[in-house]
């Protein structure tokens, strides 16, 4: 058996339904709650195949989501990159958590990465500054991790991802 | 980013990936397309034959309607004729769909279903059934981007319909969805109920659709300006069927000088923005040497008089001979 060439279509296959959640439209009231779903999946890959996922393929999907969104090409990739480093540090330690722990590590974490982006976004007059709504989207993204991690993690025994 | 802000080969990049997103919309879409398949499925028979007479009704009265606007055309083009006016060209319309919206909350941009494998080109006008609804700001090959008019970064030149007063409408800052006019001095004739059309100034809008109305005008004696609201017409988050506008090429007036002469020739080679700024500027100055003096215009007329546009510019100096 070739571990490296095991399940990548399943890696992709989550990725994909991460780009159709984040691009699905959402009624107005409810876009600061849109968690960042593509932001979460590459952290679950992380913390599981460190080895496999890393910046490089976070740099790679945030550049995707870029042209998803229209945004600046290299604003997620910047952002989703930074995530990378941050959970490749600690992923070890994450794995021992609780989900209420790794939901609050998420929570500040993704919060990051929004700053960033907002920041640039803004400095840049690529949109509109609208108050701190925005980090909404990291407290939905920490309510939604534990049920996430559940559901990947099962995907992944299931295909045997290694 | 700093390569994507600055230099425009990163465009060709976004161009080529932008294949792959494609599919993803696709599929995100189709919530909405099996709900309104769903619509157009489960209809009852009598509902259909009441649309279909509302609709012939609808019909009769736009026919009506469009006989009246040509025999206005045809008066129009008469006292424009007198004037020795260039007409405005109606472009080609297209329609298109809106298949998603900006996730982001601080801009308003929406994704078409049609990119630059259907025509659709950067700087393209978009209106709905109601008036005018932003521009292509970004063609991909099968899906575009759109800002809409209530962007904070979009400004749309509109003038009053009732007097002509010019402005410029920026989109509102903020979660409510609406437009600024921006530095209009308190003396300015604009009133509540006003009905601002675009004024066709930019060359990016074609002249005359319907923008916005006036909703709230204040004059506060401690600001250099009056503040003067509007709501779009457009029904920016309603419509799902838009329409793509070609906006309305400038045409050129009066005898050429060399400059707009060689311009013309530079154009045949390569059509842009930059030329079509250069045609505007030389016809305008042809414009001022045909009411100063009559006899060297009408020379460099007969040397170049195979050109479609010096026609326009022989009648030009005729009226003014005359």
């Amino acid at each position: 058996m070739t571990p490296k060439a095991n399940g990548i279509w399943v890696i992709i296959l989550t990725f994909l339904m991460a780009f159709l959640l984040a691009i699905v439209p959402f009624p107005e009231w409810a876009m600061h709650y849109r968690p960042q779903w593509v932001a979460l999946v590459l952290i679950y890959w992380m913390i599981a195949l460190p080895y496999r996922v890393g910046m490089g393929t976070a740099w790679v999907v945030g550049a995707f989501v870029d042209i998803l969104e229209g945004s600046m090409l290299g604003l997620n990739a910047l952002a989703f990159t930074l995530i990378a480093y941050l959970v490749l540090n600690v992923h070890h330690r994450l794995r021992m958590f609780s989900y209420l722990q790794q939901s609050a590590l998420i929570l500040v974490m993704v919060g990051l990465s929004l700053i960033l982006v907002h920041w640039i976004k803004v400095g840049t007059e690529q949109s509109d500054s609208v108050g701190m709504l925005f980090l909404l989207s990291a407290v939905s993204s920490a309510f939604v991790w534990p049920w996430l991690f559940v559901l990947l993690r099962q995907l992944r025994r299931g295909f045997d991802v290694q | 980013m700093f390569a994507d802000r600055q230099f425009d080969y990163m465009d060709r990049v976004r161009f080529t990936v932008a294949y792959l997103t494609t599919p993803i919309y696709w599929v995100a879409d189709i919530p909405a397309r099996t709900s309104a398949w769903m619509d157009d499925v489960f209809v009852s028979h009598r509902d259909l034959i009441e649309e279909n007479a509302e609709l012939r009704q609808q019909l009769l009265f736009a026919q009506r309607e469009l006989q009246l606007l040509a025999g206005l055309a045809s008066e129009n083009n008469r006292l424009r004729e007198l004037q020795a006016a260039a007409e405005g060209i109606r472009g080609e319309v297209e329609t298109a769909e809106i298949i998603n919206v900006s996730n982001d909350p601080g801009s308003r941009r929406v994704l078409i279903n049609k990119g630059m494998h259907d025509g659709v080109r950067e700087g393209l006008a978009v209106l709905d059934a109601q008036g005018l609804m932003g521009q292509v700001v970004e063609a991909l090959p099968f899906t575009s981007w759109v800002m809409l008019i209530t962007d904070s970064r979009h400004g749309t030149p509109v003038q009053v319909n009732r007097n002509g007063e010019r402005a410029i409408a920026r989109g509102q800052r903020g979660q409510v969805p609406g437009l600024v006019l921006e530095f209009v001095p308190d003396t300015a004739d604009i009133q509540v109920g006003d009905l601002l059309v675009s004024s066709g100034l930019g060359q990016r809008f074609p002249k005359d659709y319907p923008v916005a109305e006036v909703t709230e005008v204040v004059h506060d004696p401690g600001q250099a300006f009056a503040i003067i609201s509007a709501r779009p017409m457009a029904e920016l988050d309603r419509t799902r069927l838009v329409m793509l506008v070609e906006p309305e090429q400038p045409e050129l007036l009066g005898p050429p000088t060399a400059a707009a002469f060689f311009a013309d020739q530079a154009d045949e080679d390569a059509q842009g923005d930059k030329t079509e700024n250069t045609q505007t500027d030389s016809s305008d100055m042809a414009e001022t040497t045909v009411e100063g003096s009559d006899v060297t215009t009408t020379e460099t007329v007969s040397e170049a008089a195979n050109s479609e546009t010096m026609t326009a510019g022989q009648e030009a100096t005729q009226e003014v001979s005359q």
